[in-house]
């Protein structure tokens, strides 16, 4: 079988295809030896194999192109795959898959390694310290082990090295990649980062604020690249509002923050701001987002019912633990108890428990519902038996008002979201529901128990190293703009962290667990927070409190950084060396322009004056009660997601021609800008001098003074106006459309 | 066959589409995959999907069946074409006479029976994960066909790539398969849902607000500029570069006349307006030529934004619901809009050389039952209809595919809808088993088809 993926024979781009290639179909990547081992030897009446003249058989004289293959040369008569399966042939192909040894263990080296290279001299070629051997060995369960470095299969993850059909790397350029090594059904990730050493390379970051520097910079340390200096005090008020509250910060916060001259404003801004009400807002914003809150399936009512209580949550300092817990056990009227609202959504027993994987336990399933995960560790078995847990989920449907009968999606009215009896997932395969088992766990759940309590017990604890990471990971994410682990929702052996102990770090920090040998280097930072103020660990006393974890992270100066890179860093993504620029989000875009021209937006079926991080659901799926505003059509044109999927990318960022076109032309922009009685009108009708009015136009969008340039070219060109006001509308765009407004940095 | 056709893609993007992932690229045949001399670049260089929305009688149109028994067989007769041996519909008689320059499959079939999946098929190739009659629209479905060309094979001569118009489908809910999905909003349709038919059609993004000139729009420009000069690495940065251009395009479409002309019917002669007809599909048909001869590479053009079938509006969904009739609809209105189009565009893009580079593709998302029910109408049949190819790399004058004696079922030849757009998009020059990855970075061939390659020319 190790033959027939070495050779490619089983990827899904050959033979490994669901539907197999040229009549001949084997498991994608070799996970299913019986089925495998039939393919081979009984289907197509066993021309596949010749026993008695084993060069004649068609799985010798394809691959070997003596006969026609589409795929081409796979291997060479003279090679050892020829060999290997000639002989298993001429053996008259034993299964060695029934009583013979099977694989045990997979054991490569090295795990990890960094490789240093002197750049500038070698100027030819590669450099030769850029060179690695991998080497794998099977341990048998007969106990016997053996080299298989020549029969491994090696896949690069990021293709900035080459690797030889025998497990030789050679780095092609710098950076970091993983290779993984594939025998039989393990796999096995090694990385490897290509570093230059630099002779002249200096230590130049800023000294460690807290943990997080510490990991992040012991890191950066061994790449030889240095951080990004620490912001300014402008791009930081800035970058640290919108992050926790959605909103820029006003010209006067700003101005106020700017000119404090205490050492510790930082500090004292991001206490501040976790406790405002837009921190609520904008978190329970990205929950909705994954708790998929919306109106078509949960209807109105549902949707501000279940939003309220995860922003009365977040202002309440609700612990993530008991917040997750309560999502995964609710059940109930979907009127009355909020968070039953999320099996609502999730009308069989795999959205269920592929949305609870992927939301809490960072995994995502959905491979392994037709086939073994290729790069993961997860069967069919372990899919169907986790939904299992879910089966019994049933619905009461006290009432439904839909317009439309023909929609199965629609619901309006009241629902009883409850535990049938008995439930059925039935695995496709068998036509049998499998045991219910958490994921990973070896036993089946006890029939007598509730598994719903079962599951929050079991998940949303601080021994469930997987969950706590995923949090600590989400929370990183949310203001870090990349994951330790990304996507965040993605951890597998083949998709590490970038920094495994900073992810421990902070996962450990999130669960309450002490970190003897870590202890804060900023004790000012550890004296405000409440966890670690009560002088202990203990669950109830402060552990998943997500303000806690923010403000260790906040506070770090590796969430400080400026975002400008320097010649070590500028190739660095995942590391954290620089601060990650990324454009705003649709509300976050929506409410800055919203503030900075005063004018409240409309959305519909809400009074004015809702921010666009308020909505509770989506605006598309109340189309048919009122018409859409221009404010609804800027929100989704701009990637606020329709709540169809768990996960994050259903939101997206990316720019558009019809994006730029509603920046430029018709739409609530240029409706903002020319609207009467907006900060552009009270500030002319002040009669401030113009210069004056620019200045606090700066302050207000962009959070900085305009620099000397910008003051006399914008103050010329409106003094030469004809019509003040809408040059005025035209300096005001050109700031709303700069990067600086558009971007975070 | 090379497995990336390497007129079509260059090889630095064939890498990326292969993967950043761990997929393939051990594969010796990927990347020789660019080295391949054998590739032969597509023949249509771009399509104009007519969209039939609501599910034309293939028996009342291209697969007439004159023998078969009272109750299955048309009210309509049949007519001899200007391709020897195919007969069509005799309410087609203008159709009739361009059959020698297309092919039609007649044995299309798969087993979606609502429009809303059923039309997600045949928007995207790919079987929808239920037959579900309000299947919802999410990022987990595949996109369209001009999305995919979008992200493969994109325009590279300052047009749009795909351009869907004039309506947006709907059957109770978005029907799925009119946008990018997984691929992301980059690669959506510049989707126009003014009316071609209108005196005052233009495109609504290329029109400024009232208050806007376009020396306002330079000196925005300008000041936006200077902003941008003050944070200089941020104006260095790749996110910020990426909304540079895509400003710079913005305003370029605005400031010059390329897209603005090609949806600009009025420069079309009166005379040729009227041969299409001046109803919205028939100046969707004028404009679909005019795109493509301006550069668009993926053309939708939808039918209707209804299913219909009850007035003389809307899509082809004729049950006779509502003690409507489906003959009569046909006569006055399906049969008469498809005979003003479809020869007229088939017509004017040969006049006009563009003929054997622009592949047509006329289809529903079904066709009808071959029994006539109580209603004398018929009701949905995805298990055999027809699909009419015509232009761009496909025969001429050429039947695929034959269906039994009462069109209820493939006899010869069958065609997945899968195969169909495996061989559009072979058609294109791409290869259909090209690999893209959806939100959760799974590689998902573009198509699961097998290229018919009997109907290449």
């Amino acid at each position: 079988m190790s033959v027939l993926s070495k050779s490619g024979c089983n990827l899904g781009t050959c033979h490994g295809n669901a539907r197999g290639k040229g009549g001949f179909q084997i498991s994608l990547r070799g996970q299913d030896p019986d089925a495998d081992y039939i393919a081979l030897t009984k289907d197509f009446f066993g021309r596949r194999i010749n026993s008695s003249n084993p060069d004649q058989s068609l799985i010798l004289l394809k691959p070997t192109m003596q006969l026609a293959h589409e795929g081409g040369k796979r291997f060479a008569i003279d090679s050892p795959e020829y060999r290997i399966l000639r002989e298993w042939i001429a053996r008259e192909t034993p299964n060695d898959s029934t009583g013979y040894r099977h694989l045990a263990e997979l054991q490569v080296t090295p795990a990890e390694v960094y490789l240093s290279a002197r750049l500038g001299e070698a100027t030819s070629g590669q450099p030769s310290e850029w060179q690695l051997q991998i080497r794998a060995t099977a341990k048998f369960t007969d106990g016997s082990s053996r080299d298989v470095t020549s029969l491994a299969v090696y896949e690069i993850a990021n293709p900035i090295a080459d690797v030889s059909h025998d497990g030789a790397v050679v780095g092609r350029s710098s950076g970091e990649t993983t290779v993984l090594v594939r025998y039989l059904n393990r796999q096995v990730p090694v990385r490897i980062a290509f570093l230059t050493t630099r002779p002249d390379f200096v230590w130049s970051g800023p000294t460690p604020a807290n943990f997080v520097d510490e990991q992040v910079f012991a890191k950066l340390k061994k790449l030889e690249i240095n951080p990004s200096p620490v912001c300014d005090d402008a791009t930081f008020v800035r970058r640290v509002t919108l992050d926790l509250l959605g909103l820029p910060p006003t010209a006067d916060d700003a101005r106020r923050f700017v000119q404090d001259a205490s050492p510790d404003k930082r500090r004292v801004l991001i206490d501040s701001l976790l406790e405002r009400p837009e921190f609520s807002d904008w978190w329970a914003l990205k929950w909705a987002d994954l708790l998929r809150i919306e109106e078509k399936t949960l209807d109105q009512k549902g949707v501000e019912n279940f939003h309220s209580w995860l922003r009365n949550a977040f202002a309440n300092h609700k612990p993530l633990d008991q917040l997750v817990k309560e999502i995964v056990a609710g059940r109930g009227s979907t009127y009355e108890v909020p968070p039953a609202n999320f099996y609502r959504a999730l009308r069989s027993p795999y959205e269920r428990s592929e949305a609870v994987g992927q939301l809490f336990l960072g995994v995502r399933l959905q491979c392994s519902k037709c086939h073994n995960h290729p790069f993961d560790q997860w069967t069919q078995d372990d899919y169907y038996s986790w939904g299992s847990v879910f089966a019994r989920v049933d619905y009461k449907i006290v009432e439904n008002h839909r317009r439309d009968t023909n929609d199965k999606h629609e619901f309006d009215g009241e629902q009883i979201v409850f535990l049938n009896e008995s439930g059925e997932a039935k695995d496709p395969r068998t036509k049998q529901t499998r045991p219910a088992k958490f994921l990973g766990e070896p036993n089946a759940l006890d029939r007598t128990r509730d598994p719903l309590d079962g599951l929050a017990e079991w998940l949303a604890d601080s021994r469930n190293d997987r969950f706590v990471q995923v949090m600590a990971n989400r929370i990183w994410q949310q203001v870090v703009g990349r994951g330790i682990v990304d996507p965040v929702d993605d951890f597998r052996v083949t998709n590490p962290a970038s920094n495994p102990s900073l992810l421990k770090a902070v996962a450990d920090e999130l669960a309450g667990t002490p970190r003897s040998e870590q202890a804060s280097l900023d004790p000012a930072i550890v004296a405000t927070s409440p966890a670690t103020a009560a002088g202990t660990s203990s669950r109830e006393e402060g552990a998943f409190d997500l303000r806690h974890l923010l403000r260790v992270i906040l506070n770090s100066k590796t969430y400080q950084l400026a975002s400008e890179p320097n010649a070590t860093n500028r190739d660095d993504e995942a590391n954290f060396s620089h601060a990650l620029i990324r454009r705003y989000t649709a509300e976050q875009l929506l409410d800055a322009t919203s503030q900075v021209l005063e004018i409240p937006l409309e959305f519909s079926g809400f009074p004015k004056g809702r921010r666009a991080a308020q909505l509770p659901g989506v605006a598309a799926n109340r189309f048919r009660k009122s018409p859409l505003t221009d404010a609804d059509r800027f929100l989704s044109l701009f990637g606020k997601p329709p709540r169809l999927q768990s996960c994050d990318c259903e939101r997206s960022d990316e720019t558009t021609l019809s994006q730029t076109f509603q920046l430029v032309g018709s739409g609530v922009i240029n409706r903002l800008l020319t609207t009467s009685g907006n900060r552009l009108e009270k500030l002319l009708a002040s009669g401030q001098p113009v210069g004056d009015i620019v200045t606090e136009l700066y302050w207000a969008s962009l959070t900085r003074p305009p620099t000397e340039e910008e003051l006399g070219v914008t103050t010329q060109f409106l003094a030469k106006a004809a019509n003040l006001r809408a040059a005025l509308e035209d300096v005001m765009w050109s700031m709303i459309n700069s990067n600086e407004f558009l971007l975070r940095r | 066959m090379s497995w990336i056709e390497s007129n079509s893609i260059p090889r630095r993007t064939a890498l990326q589409i292969g993967g950043l992932g761990m997929f393939g690229l051990t594969l010796p045949r990927f990347l020789k995959a660019a080295d391949q001399p054998n590739a032969k670049p597509g023949r249509a260089k771009s399509v104009i999907f007519l969209y039939q929305f609501g599910g034309p009688s293939h028996l009342d149109t291209f697969d007439p069946k004159p023998n078969a028994p009272d109750g299955v067989r048309s009210h309509y007769g049949v007519i001899d074409t200007s391709a020897p041996g195919i007969q069509i519909c005799d309410q087609l008689p203008k159709t009739s006479l361009v059959m020698n320059d297309v092919t039609l499959v007649r044995t299309v079939h798969h087993t979606m029976k609502n429009h809303n999946p059923a039309s997600y098929y045949a928007l995207t190739g790919h079987a929808p994960p239920l037959d579900d009659i309000r299947l919802r629209d999410s990022q987990e479905l595949f996109p369209a066909y001009g999305s995919v060309v979008d992200r493969l094979a994109p325009a590279t001569n300052g047009m749009p790539t795909f351009v869907a118009f004039p309506h947006v489908l709907r059957d109770g809910e978005i029907t799925p398969g009119q946008h990018a999905s997984f691929l992301g909003k980059a690669h959506d349709p510049l989707l126009v849902t003014a009316d071609p038919n209108d005196r005052r059609f233009s495109l609504p993004e290329l029109s400024l607000p009232a208050n806007l000139t376009a020396e306002r729009l330079q000196d925005r420009r300008e000041i936006q500029k200077l902003v941008n000069r003050q944070a200089k690495q941020l104006d260095q940065s790749a996110a910020a570069r990426g909304l540079d251009a895509y400003y710079e395009r913005t305003l370029g479409m605005l400031n010059t006349s390329k897209v603005r002309d090609a949806f600009n019917l009025e420069a079309e002669s009166a005379t040729t307006r009227d041969k299409y007809g001046r109803t919205t599909y028939g100046q969707s048909c004028l404009l679909a030529r005019r795109l493509i001869e301006s550069g668009v590479k993926f053309v939708n053009v939808y039918f209707a934004n209804n299913i219909g079938g009850r007035v003389k509006d809307g899509g082809w969904d004729t049950h006779g619901f509502d003690n409507s009739r489906m003959y009569p609809l046909l006569s006055d209105y399906h049969l008469p809009m498809t005979e003003q189009t479809l020869p007229t565009l088939i017509n004017d893009l040969k006049e006009r050389g563009l003929f054997d580079d622009t592949l047509i593709v006329w289809m529903g998302e079904f066709g009808r039952t071959p029994r006539i029910n109580d209603n004398v109408s018929r009701d949905h049949w995805p298990q055999c209809y027809t699909a009419l190819l015509a232009g761009g790399g496909v025969k001429r004058g050429f039947v695929y595919g034959t269906s039994d004696k009462q069109g209820a079922y493939p006899d010869k030849d069958p065609v997945q809808l899968d195969d169909l757009i495996a061989t559009v998009f072979d058609l294109m020059g791409i290869d259909p088993q090209t690999e893209v990855h959806d939100k959760l970075n799974r590689p998902l061939p573009i198509s699961g088809g097998r290229v018919v390659t009997a109907v290449r020319a």
